[in-house]
């Protein structure tokens, strides 16, 4: 028999329930007021079903499907890129019926499944940076994919988690370094490549002035909005900059604003410490991980999960950049709550407390 | 040194660990600061301080002609607009905007519906003296209401090459989607048709913004920042303004087109296209009554004729027939042939207006003899005639600077057989040969053509952008002449046709086109359709031994190409010859 760490799932269900408010608080009006609630739930409903069977399947299956998974990723990303439909300037989605999907979220999955696969079949860790290119080699395709829809965020997620896996694995310090000096080389021909508006919103983080009614407006009223909620928050339902859409995305990339306006410092603190207790507790699943594989799998998925959070909750107050990153489980979208809580069952299923001392 | 390997894990799991918690402590911090800090701060600008941003239009760029001319500019004017979120007593204010402006109110909620509240929605553009003073007497009841200066688009020269310059409309919802990535926004300005549609990025400006503080009643307090937005860019035509004026002045009120283009370059001097239509009606944004009037009028004002509608070319097409015959050596310069007034084929008999007699190639192409074509026809056959019309640049688009330019027809056996499952009859072949049939041709298409006999066989690319001049004045962008093919013929063809097209002129069908003081060559056309009177046309080039100028004429329905085209083509001519003649005289050229 194995044991579930109550405190990694409690964390995830409180996270899920203040999405849930902030959510509804968001998207609800005199029209519709239950605004977005039943799309929510029923995302929540299917998460939860994947939740239960990622933690129940061996580590063992997850490790046999990785190359497939990857496959599959890779051509839905494909599909993305040469079918998709354009949101706001990206192509990001694909139609499936009534259902819109976004392949970037199950590739990120599927990139840290292989990552783990490959790291874990070396001998060693990879030492220098050539090394490190062989095994890159396999996760390129996708944030190359990625990359030309244009999704910048995800892009930086996948750079974010394979530094993280290759730094678990034993990487040494100086390669990583390196790898970073390569990467800072290389920005000006990235920058290059960015849309106008990708490049206008780094711009605005350096400067918000620059476009006070687009990216530079988010990131005003967004501060505003959270500043605005003090100690106490204005109370659930009651923000005012919410409410009159001074916040635009509020229930996507900006939902922790709502939850700043509405249940201040207080709620802000409380979900900050909800993912601290998940990352931690995750870094501590991939611990007892019973070999290389999950150990790696364990941080990729932490490494995934707290970059998102670092950089959605650091846009949100001005900190960072403003790069279209959800805030996972707060954030509306399907796609990234179903990975995000199979990516759960992952943790929940390394993290069992064995009463038998297996192999 | 290497760490035991149970070690190494668990230790940069830890690090790990300390990084993450590190970094969600320095945003609590953050948090702490924003929130608890400088919550009150905050608090103040979300309760009643709030921040407004108004866009300030940036003007959008000129357009000018070769000289210099101003054909399109902007004024002042001032639009009414609403802040959604500041409206007081949203159905009184409503209904009063309503009365005073004339709009109806479900119009005014229809554009306020959907927009966001802290945006402001142009509700009417261009207001009176009377409306701007009567708001200001009412202000107080009218919260939420506010008076916007906004650069208007003028075109000076009204109804003046309106199909060239092209107008202006509010940007519809599939643009917005398509060219939001590119900072446009809803309610924006966006060039229709025309110039202001195939340059309307290098155009339109970057619009400034004002930050304002505004209290809780949307009153402003004081304008934090104001950034001025950039003007759009100088947009400078090869279109001559006077020449532009005495082709349409020729055109008179005929539906038709006239197009004057530099056979050395390509540059487009001239475009006329009647019906017409006021580009300034647009500028305001139309009102609906007038769009339908002009949208739906059957004389089709906003159809440019020089590029968008294909005609039956009639005997213009005469001269592919006989480049493809001098090409293939069916007929040479010296080549004579009789002309009974009609021909007989397959028992058929088909018959030309008059018996010319014996006619040489330079006086059946003078006198547009069809029993002389059709015998070249007939000799050159369907497939050579297609080639040569294509590579004149028959049935492809120009790739003019333009929006809606459709490719004409240039027909084939295979043609036929697809279109209308039928073979091909040795009677389309004459039909062919001299324009008839199913061969369809723009006023531009021509234009091109001659300007490739008149140049010895560079198709070239009509252009209408001169260059792109930066608000201060720099030049951005200076075009060059597109070549996009070179039909290479002995020089004897060249002579042969060119002696042909003269005498068009000078003793044939085309006379009225004379200019004295200036040897002018030319094709007439007179194109059967299906309904109506024929076609008018006239294609010709001057000064016939140096050509410069390229002239097309069509005239819709006016009959007969020598009497309704070719007069239209001698003032055009004649307008060049006083505006241009001179000055290269003086320049020293012959």
């Amino acid at each position: 028999m194995a044991e579930t760490d109550l405190l990694l799932l409690s964390s995830v269900l409180g996270l899920c329930t203040l999405g849930t408010l902030a959510i509804l608080s968001a998207t609800r009006s005199p029209e519709s007021p239950w605004g977005l609630l039943s799309v929510r739930l029923a995302h929540l409903a299917m998460g939860s079903v994947l939740l239960g069977g990622c933690a129940a399947l061996p580590l063992q299956a997850f490790r046999r499907a990785a190359r497939g998974l990857y496959g599959v990723s890779l051509a839905l990303l494909l599909a993305v890129d040469l079918a998709g439909y354009e949101r706001l300037g990206a192509q990001r989605w694909l139609q499936l019926g009534p259902l819109s999907f976004q392949p970037s979220e199950l590739a990120k999955l599927s990139v840290i499944l292989l990552l783990a696969d490959v790291l874990a079949r070396r001998p060693t860790p990879p030492r220098n940076l050539w090394e490190v290119a062989g095994c890159g080699l396999w996760v390129l395709p996708a944030l190359v994919l990625v990359f030309l829809q244009p999704d910048f965020g995800t892009t930086l997620v996948f750079l974010a988690v394979v530094l993280g896996m290759l730094f678990a694995a034993g990487t040494p310090l100086r390669t990583l370094a390196g790898l970073a000096g390569i990467g800072l080389a290389a920005a000006p021909m990235v920058w290059r490549w960015l849309k106008p508006y990708q490049q206008k919103r780094l711009l605005v983080f350096l400067d918000p002035s620059l476009d006070p009614l687009g990216a530079g407006y988010h990131l005003i009223q967004s501060k505003i909005a959270i500043g605005s909620g003090q100690l106490w928050g204005k109370g659930l339902f009651q923000g005012t900059q919410n409410a009159l859409q001074f916040l635009p995305m509020q229930h996507t990339d900006f939902v922790f604003a709502v939850i700043g306006e509405e249940l201040g410092f207080v709620g802000t603190l409380g979900v900050l410490g909800l993912f601290w207790v998940y990352l931690i507790r995750g870094l501590q699943a991939a611990q007892r991980a019973p070999d290389a594989f999950g150990r790696l799998v364990g941080v990729g998925i932490v490494s995934t999960v707290g970059f998102h959070v670092l950089v959605n909750v650091g846009m949100t107050v001005g900190v960072m950049p403003v790069t279209g990153i959800p805030l996972p489980f707060l954030s509306h979208g399907g796609s990234a709550l179903l990975v995000n809580l199979a990516a759960t069952g992952i943790l929940l299923h390394l993290g069992r407390r064995r009463s038998w001392s297996g192999p | 040194m290497r760490l035991p390997v149970e070690e190494r894990p668990a230790r940069r799991i830890a690090v790990l660990a300390a990084v993450l918690t590190g970094a969600l402590g320095l945003l609590g911090l953050r948090l702490w600061q924003l929130q608890v800090l400088q919550g009150a701060y905050y608090d103040q600008l979300a309760q009643g301080n709030r921040l407004r941003i108004n866009r300030l239009p940036a003007p959008r760029g000129l357009i000018l002609d070769r000289r210099g001319i101003p054909l399109v500019t902007n004024r002042p004017s001032f639009s009414v607009a609403v802040l959604p979120m500041a409206l007081g007593d949203r159905r009184r204010v409503l209904e009063a905007l309503s009365r005073l402006l004339g709009v109806p109110e479900v119009e005014i909620l229809q554009k306020l519906r959907g927009a966001p509240p802290f945006a402001l929605v142009r509700i009417q553009r261009d207001v009176g003296i009377r409306v701007l003073t009567t708001l200001e007497e009412w202000r107080t009841d009218l919260r939420g209401v506010a008076v916007i200066a906004d650069p208007l688009r003028s075109y000076p020269h009204g109804t003046l090459a309106a199909h060239v310059l092209g107008y202006l409309g509010e940007i519809s919802g599939p643009e917005l989607e398509r060219l939001r990535p590119w900072g446009y926004e809803m309610g924006d300005l966006i060039g229709k048709a025309g110039v202001e549609r195939q340059y309307d990025r290098l155009l339109r400006g970057e619009d400034g913004e004002q930050v304002v503080e505004v209290d809780a009643a949307g009153r402003p307090l004081r304008v934090l920042r104001q950034q001025e937005g950039r003007p759009g860019n100088t947009v400078v035509l090869t279109l001559d303004l006077r020449l532009q004026e005495a082709a349409e002045r020729a055109l008179g009120a005929r539906p038709g087109a006239v197009v004057a283009m530099d056979p050395r370059t390509g540059e487009i001097l001239a475009m006329a296209s009647w019906p017409s239509y006021d580009p300034n009606l647009f500028a305001v944004g139309i009102p609906p009554e007038t769009w339908r009037r002009i949208a739906g009028d059957r004389r089709t004002p906003l159809l440019n004729r020089a590029l968008a509608t294909a005609y039956e070319p009639g005997s213009v097409f005469k001269v592919v027939t006989g480049l493809a015959a001098l090409r293939t050596r069916a007929a040479d310069a010296g080549s004579t042939f009789l002309c009974p007034g009609s021909l007989t084929l397959g028992g058929r008999v088909f018959r030309d207006l008059r018996a010319h007699g014996r006619v040489t190639f330079r006086s059946g192409v003078a006198q547009s003899c069809n029993v002389m074509f059709w015998q070249l026809g007939l000799r050159v056959g369907p497939i050579q005639l297609a080639r040569m019309a294509r590579s004149l640049g028959f049935g492809e688009r120009t790739g003019v600077d333009l929006p809606g330019e459709v490719e004409g027809i240039v027909p084939t056996p295979e043609y036929k057989r697809q279109v209308f499952g039928e073979p091909w009859y040795p009677g389309d072949t004459l039909n062919m040969a001299i324009g008839q049939g199913f061969t369809l041709v723009t006023p531009l298409q021509v234009a091109r053509m001659m300007a490739a006999v008149a140049n010895g066989g560079e198709v070239l690319q009509p252009r209408l952008l001169r260059s792109v001049l930066s608000p201060e004045g720099r030049v951005l962008y200076t075009s060059k002449p597109v070549v996009l093919r070179r039909l290479s013929l002995p020089p004897e063809v060249w002579t042969a046709i060119r002696e042909g097209l003269a005498a068009v002129v000078e003793e044939g069908t085309g006379r009225a086109a004379a200019v004295e003081g200036i040897r002018v060559a030319g094709k007439t056309g007179s194109a059967e359709t299906s309904r109506g009177r024929p076609h008018a046309w006239f294609a010709g080039y001057a000064p016939a031994e140096d050509p410069r100028l390229v002239v097309v004429v069509l005239v819709e329905h006016g009959a007969r190409g020598g009497i309704a085209a070719a007069p239209i083509a001698r003032q055009v001519i004649q307008a060049w010859k006083h505006l241009y003649a001179p000055t290269e005289a003086a320049a020293g050229r012959p």
